[in-house]
């Protein structure tokens, strides 16, 4: 435990001095900003048009922003031989993992933190702004948003074997999951028999953590229904009391999964050192 | 033993009898049996009815007035398969009472087959149907409330709060319904008035089958699937209502128009519904001056041509419009708050249309599962690209710059303050941190 604590400390040292957090910071805290002001008329409160809006725009931003902040910090420690050192000290590679993934979301979710609070007390001081409940909804998806996408950046670390490749990587995992991901399941389930299509698309939902946490946070906000009579079952699951419970239970396997692949890698290339 | 009985019965009806006359009274007792008054009294006779809790059933066959001395304190209980009341006179009218519905039944709480009647300030706890209309012309309900007397039971196991079937030129005004099956059912009905009536909790709030020239004006829904229905029907106008957060069901929409002609439906608002105005195989309707606000999809046109849609506002909704199959329709001057216009020549409308995206509406419309989509930055990405056959794209040819109304802000629930706290938490603990782990100089 004192290991995991010890690299949790320690990457949360070089992730607050990294001068990459403090312009990811700005970036977000300055985007929250002017989407408050663009919509000047805008009281943020349910499935609105605002909270809508607010949700794609984190969508475009945390994922990225932890994908490259995760890859970036572990192909780091193989390119500058750090990972070498420590494997000559006592240190499991679990606690390593763990560590880092700890170190890592505190300095993201200090980012998310950061843009949320700036944007409540401005809309609180322009006398617009959100309605408590919506505002919590929205930095709760920030916040899964955020752990989500770091287990998978800390595959792509694990992956890569340097920061440019760790790049190219996460780029093309934020592409497909936010960008491309509807044009790809019509073009791809399109051809399927009917039937076939809303089992598929359950699935494959499952395996993206950008819809599956969005689309909890609309039923969460209200907005259920736009999912239509398909999904009716959906809303019922996510409103009861089980919702969120089993949306952190799928969080945790998820994280858990992606966690679980990236010890295995990195053990294995130990073994071989 | 029971010719002894009754003949002590008929002695005491009589003795009511002679004393409604003289003073037109009756005294508060026990569970008074109505229809021996109602029998008593002569055609065109107004009784007042004393506080008191009286028996149902009763059938009314002869025009009178029934009214409550003071409102609310006359109870007519109804254990009865039967209606709690029936009317089969013309020029009734029935003021003040509350009516008391028990068990679970199929016959309506009142039943009115009489032409030119009156229902006034009645407060109807209803198992059935609340009101029933049939066959009867001209008469009026108003400042009437009915509810739903039993827990646990099926929206679509519970009766209409009104329900009218080949009744025309009704007036129903001021009443209250809540968690009832439709509250206003008008079917085969012609010249009816809806106005003024608040509907809660219920499946569709005014709901028109066939019907023409109705008016409903100034309503209030609230939490319904839908507010306003209409459907089969031509002439209807749709006028100064509210319909607000018709948004829990995946059908729910504020206004909807099918198969409807010739409808008006103008200075409404709409707020906080799934879908706000939804219209599909309708033409030639009217939709002018409504307020259409922080609903998931605005206005969804499906199939429907010939519609006019003009000085409407679109604002804060998560989709502003979807329109499908759905060409010619004049659109213009309305103000879409996600369009961004230029104005060149200065006359407060764009010189770019607004246009309606139609990809995601036929892609949802023909495989149901992607509805999953609605909105995700994908999606928008993607109808970004898609671009064909744009001149055949429903759109608004002038779009307003500024909404004509003002009073756009939403009505605040008061915990800005809370949230100022939390960002103010939020913001102190992660700049604590940022400050914590900087950098030090040795």
């Amino acid at each position: 435990m004192n290991e995991v604590g010890y690299v949790a400390s320690r990457e949360m040292k070089i992730g607050f001095r990294n001068p990459w957090a403090y312009s990811f910071t700005a970036l977000f805290a300055l985007f929250m900003l002017s989407l408050l002001l663009i919509n000047a008329q805008g009281y943020v409160e349910g499935y609105s048009g605002s909270s809508s809006t607010m949700l794609n725009l984190v969508l475009y931003l945390l994922p990225l922003m932890a994908l490259m902040l995760g890859s970036f910090s572990l192909t780091g420690e193989k390119e500058e031989g750090n990972w070498e050192l420590l494997s000559t000290y006592p240190l499991g590679t679990g606690a390593f993992l763990a560590g880092k993934y700890i170190g890592l979301s505190i300095v993201l979710l200090a980012i998310v933190c950061f843009g949320f609070g700036l944007s409540g007390i401005a809309g609180w001081l322009i006398e617009g702004g959100f309605d408590y409940s919506t505002y919590n909804r929205l930095l709760i998806f920030s916040i899964c948003l955020s752990l989500f996408f770091l287990g998978a950046a800390m595959l792509i670390g694990t992956i890569a074997r340097n920061r440019w490749q760790a790049l190219t990587m996460a780029v093309g995992v934020w592409f497909f999951t936010i960008i491309a991901w509807p044009a790809v399941l019509i073009a791809l389930l399109g051809t399927l028999p009917y039937q076939w299509i809303k089992p598929a698309v359950t699935v494959l939902t499952f395996l993206n953590p950008a819809e599956l946490t969005r689309l909890f946070t609309v039923v969460k906000l209200g907005g259920g229904s736009t999912l239509g009579p398909e999904y009716y079952q959906w809303m019922v699951w996510i409103q009861s009391p089980w919702g969120t419970p089993l949306f952190f239970l799928v969080m945790l396997m998820w994280i858990g999964a992606t966690q679980g692949i990236a010890y295995y890698q990195w053990e294995r290339r130990r073994g071989h050192a | 033993m029971s010719s002894c009985r009754s003949l002590w019965l008929a002695c005491l009806l009589i003795a009511a009898a002679l004393w409604l006359s003289h003073e037109r009274a009756i005294a508060a007792n026990e569970s008074i049996n109505l229809q021996a008054i109602i029998d008593q009294a002569k055609p065109g006779d107004a009784i007042a009815l004393a506080p008191g809790s009286y028996e149902g059933p009763i059938i009314i066959n002869k025009p009178l007035t029934l009214r409550a001395e003071q409102e609310g304190s006359v109870q007519l209980h109804n254990s009865s398969l039967k209606p709690a009341v029936l009317i089969t006179a013309d020029h009734v009218a029935i003021i003040g009472l509350s009516l008391v519905d028990e068990g679970l039944k199929d016959e309506p709480t009142i039943l009115a087959t009489g032409n030119q009647a009156s229902l006034e300030g009645l407060h109807i706890r209803t198992v059935s149907m609340g009101i029933a209309i049939r066959d009867a012309d001209d008469g009026a309900v108003s400042d009437t409330t009915i509810h739903w007397a039993v827990n646990g039971v099926r929206m679509a196991d519970k009766g209409n709060g009104i329900d009218m079937f080949n009744a025309d030129r009704w007036t129903l005004t001021n009443n209250s319904i809540h968690d009832v099956h439709d509250g206003i059912y008008l079917e085969n009905s012609d010249d009816i008035i809806v106005s003024g009536n608040v509907i809660e909790r219920s499946r569709y709030g005014v709901h028109c089958m066939y019907t023409k020239r109705t008016i409903i004006e100034g309503n209030e829904g609230n939490r319904n699937v839908t507010g306003a229905m209409v459907m089969a029907a031509k002439q209807v106008s749709v006028v100064g209502n509210t319909f607000t957060k018709q948004s829990e069901n995946v059908n729910s929409q504020g206004i909807l128009l099918y198969d409807a002609h010739d409808t008006e439906v103008a200075d409404n608002t709409v707020d906080g519904n799934r879908v706000g105005v939804y219209v599909e195989e309708s033409t030639n309707n009217h939709f002018r001056n409504n307020r259409v606000r922080y609903n998931f999809i605005g206005v969804q046109l499906i199939q429907s041509s010939g519609n006019t849609l003009t000085d409407n506002a679109f604002m804060g909704n998560v989709a502003d419009a979807q329109a499908q199959g759905s060409e010619d329709n004049r659109l213009m001057d309305n103000y879409w708050d996600s369009f961004q216009g230029l104005d060149t020549d200065g006359d407060g409308r764009s010189d770019l249309s607004y246009a309606i995206n139609p990809f995601f509406q036929s892609i949802a419309r023909k495989r149901p599962a992607f509805q999953l989509f609605f909105q995700s930055p994908g999606m928008i990405f993607l109808e970004g690209l898609y671009q064909t056959d744009r001149e055949r794209w429903t759109e608004d040819s002038t779009p307003l710059l500024a909404p004509l109304d003002r009073q756009l802000h939403r009505d605040k629930s008061g915990d800005g303050v809370k949230t100022g706290l939390m960002g103010l938490m939020l913001l102190g603990c992660a700049s604590l941190l940022f400050y914590k782990m900087r950098r030090r100089e040795r």
